[in-house]
């Protein structure tokens, strides 16, 4: 397979439980997922369903306990936690519900962040914050505190910061979630934006509205993927 | 490198975000480094001291002085030295370039016009000035002649010349000292106090062979006597002889106590260093007890911080921060806050010691050496006490904290 027709995320029967006052409770029942570059997915379910989990997963903030996942064609099922964190920094932007920005740091400061851990050497990453900033219409708040900001502002310096290191693919889990309707849509325009300029975007909800902004919506119940 | 680097520049951007954390961080650090200072400054100047004592004395001299510990003790001086002594001392020990003897009176009075003054009357050999290391700033030295010819002759302590001259220049005019009359050649410069306390500039130097015969009209005893050495490595050795040498011309018996005593370079530094030694201990104590509460105040501290900043570090985990950088931008958190602490506390240590100085006759020595303990000591609290809580918060599972 080339580069184009390979797919992002490909899931082959991944389990993960979690021991639980000595008992192993399974959360992920066996999750078969197959997400193509360039695709725009909503993975759909009701809390307690697993979702979170998933994304932890496909973000590489956990390993599975049994199965196989595949990410951009290379095997991370087994990496250690090192290099798991490069995964991290140079394939994915997480983009978070509660936004998650450090609040001691400028919004700029924010946006460079996954810029400052990256193995790589050539890296404009200033430049690239600038016009990121720019493109999500916060140039006029760079120099200012998160706390100082909107939540639709905040979640537009998320999106930013997730942009910064050029992932291919973009993670959210509920981006909305603490916005109003209004808001949401705009944030959902800028993944749609995205998503036309060649990023994959996986999104978690569990908001009808927001799903639909996807081209596909998978979704899991009690640890599996409904058909 | 470059990572490393732009790491740092987090963990600056930390300390100076979170403002109470760093200020108590730093002032407890800042504390226990200045009573350090404070110490290695005094154990330095104690050691200067003794060695400028050493240097004054002559570190090739014995110095034999007559009465033994205990007569001493009370505060006698018994006559137990003669000048045959100090002749088959010179004859006996043929390695020692110099042997002199000198004689001290204690309490005589001096008087120049009116003003009358008591003060510690020396009877030297020639050269003093040379043998005890102590310039003449104005007129001359004894000379050879001067003892030959038992002239009336004598140099000036700087405390004596402002009791008896005030500001008149001494040089040529006549002291009178028990009905002698004493003309002043040479003014010595000012030394100040000993570690013991006497005021070493309230004397009157003049030939011993004048002292012995005109001032207290004695002919076969002295106080004491000076050996120096050519060869400065045997001087232990030396010691030893002359102790046995000094018992055998005295006759006296394996149960008598000396009736002397031997006073050599070694034994001023331990005296000096005995004379500062508890003080030394005791602000070592504090110091060290200092450090440690500095410690665990930074290790409370950032564990407090580790856990009000657990998002933050989900956060930097989840765009890739390694486990390695975590603990590496809390370290130098840590380092960052405890090298100023340490810069602040020298600072501290030297301002302190400069009031130490002002109450009490204290030696205080500056050196590089003490920035140097400062600055090993304030990292060691930094990566001592900080590590614990850096490698909690490396060891945060992101997923739990990127919920927080």
């Amino acid at each position: 397979m080339d580069e184009t027709t390979q797919p992002m995320v490909l899931m082959d029967q991944v389990t993960k439980s979690f021991r639980i006052a000595d008992q192993d409770v399974a959360i992920l029942k066996g999750i078969d997922l197959n997400v193509r570059r360039g695709e725009f997915v909503a993975v759909m379910g009701p809390s307690g369903s697993g979702k979170t989990t998933l994304m932890n997963l496909i973000g590489c903030l956990d390993v599975p306990t049994g199965g196989r996942y595949i990410l951009a064609g290379r095997d991370v099922t087994k990496l250690t936690d090192d290099e798991l964190s490069v995964i991290r920094n140079e394939h994915i932007g997480f983009v978070f519900q509660n936004f998650c920005l450090i609040p001691y740091a400028t919004v700029y400061e924010n946006v460079l962040l996954p810029s400052l851990y990256t193995m790589k050497s050539k890296n404009d990453a200033a430049g690239r914050a600038v016009d990121l900033l720019r493109m999500v219409g916060l140039e006029h708040r760079t120099r200012s505190k998160p706390a100082l900001l909107s939540g639709g502002e905040q979640q537009r310096a998320g999106i930013a910061r997730a942009l910064i290191n050029s992932p291919e693919l973009l993670l959210a889990d509920e981006p909305t979630g603490q916005l109003d309707s209004r808001t949401a849509e705009d944030i959902m325009k800028l993944f749609v934006r995205m998503n036309a300029d060649h990023k994959t975007v996986i999104i978690i909800t569990h908001d009808p509205n927001i799903a639909g902004y996807a081209s596909r919506i998978v979704r899991i119940k009690d640890g599996l993927m409904e058909t | 490198m470059m990572r490393l680097i732009r790491i740092l520049a987090q963990a600056l951007m930390a300390v100076r975000a979170f403002k109470v954390r760093t200020f108590f961080c730093l002032v407890s650090v800042a504390l226990g480094i200045s009573a350090i200072t404070v110490i290695v400054a005094t154990t330095e100047g104690a050691f200067h001291e003794a060695y400028l004592m050493v240097e004054r004395f002559g570190p090739d001299s014995l110095m034999v002085i007559a009465g033994s510990d205990e007569a001493r003790a009370v505060g006698q001086r018994t006559k137990t030295i003669t000048l045959a002594d100090v002749e088959a001392a010179r004859q006996a020990f043929t390695s020692a370039y110099m042997t002199a003897p000198l004689m001290a009176v204690e309490g005589t009075t001096a008087s120049y016009k009116n003003n009358k003054y008591q003060t510690l009357i020396i009877g030297s050999t020639s050269d003093y000035s040379s043998a005890w290391n102590w310039p003449v700033i104005e007129g001359y030295d004894l000379a050879e002649i001067d003892v030959l010819g038992l002239k009336n002759v004598g140099i000036i302590g700087q405390d004596l010349l402002r009791e008896l001259f005030g500001t008149e220049n001494p040089v040529g005019k006549f002291v009178m000292v028990k009905q002698v009359l004493v003309q002043i050649i040479g003014v010595l410069s000012e030394r100040g106090m000993s570690p013991t306390g006497v005021n070493l500039d309230n004397r009157l130097i003049m030939p011993v062979s004048t002292v012995m015969r005109k001032i207290i009209n004695e002919t076969r005893y002295v106080t004491l006597f000076r050996i120096r050495f050519l060869d400065q490595e045997n001087l232990g050795h030396y010691e030893n002889e002359m102790k046995l040498f000094l018992r055998q011309r005295h006759a006296l018996a394996d149960d008598q106590p000396n009736d002397f005593r031997i006073i050599s370079p070694m034994e001023i530094i331990k005296f000096l260093v005995a004379l500062t030694g508890s003080l030394i201990v005791f602000l070592g104590l504090a110091g060290v007890i200092c450090l440690i509460g500095a410690g665990f105040v930074l290790a409370n501290l950032f564990l407090l911080s580790v856990k009000e900043r657990t998002r933050e570090i989900g956060i930097r985990r989840s765009v890739g921060a390694k486990k390695g950088d975590i603990l590496f931008q809390f370290l130098a958190e840590a380092v960052m806050i405890t090298t100023a602490g340490g810069v602040v506390g020298f600072l501290l240590g030297l301002v302190s010691s400069k009031l130490l100085t002002m109450v009490a006759e204290f030696p205080i020595y500056f050196s590089w050496k003490s920035a140097v303990v400062g600055l090993l000591l304030s990292w060691s609290i930094g990566i001592g006490f900080g590590l614990q809580p850096a490698s909690r918060a490396a060891n945060l599972e992101p997923i739990k904290a990127i919920r927080e």
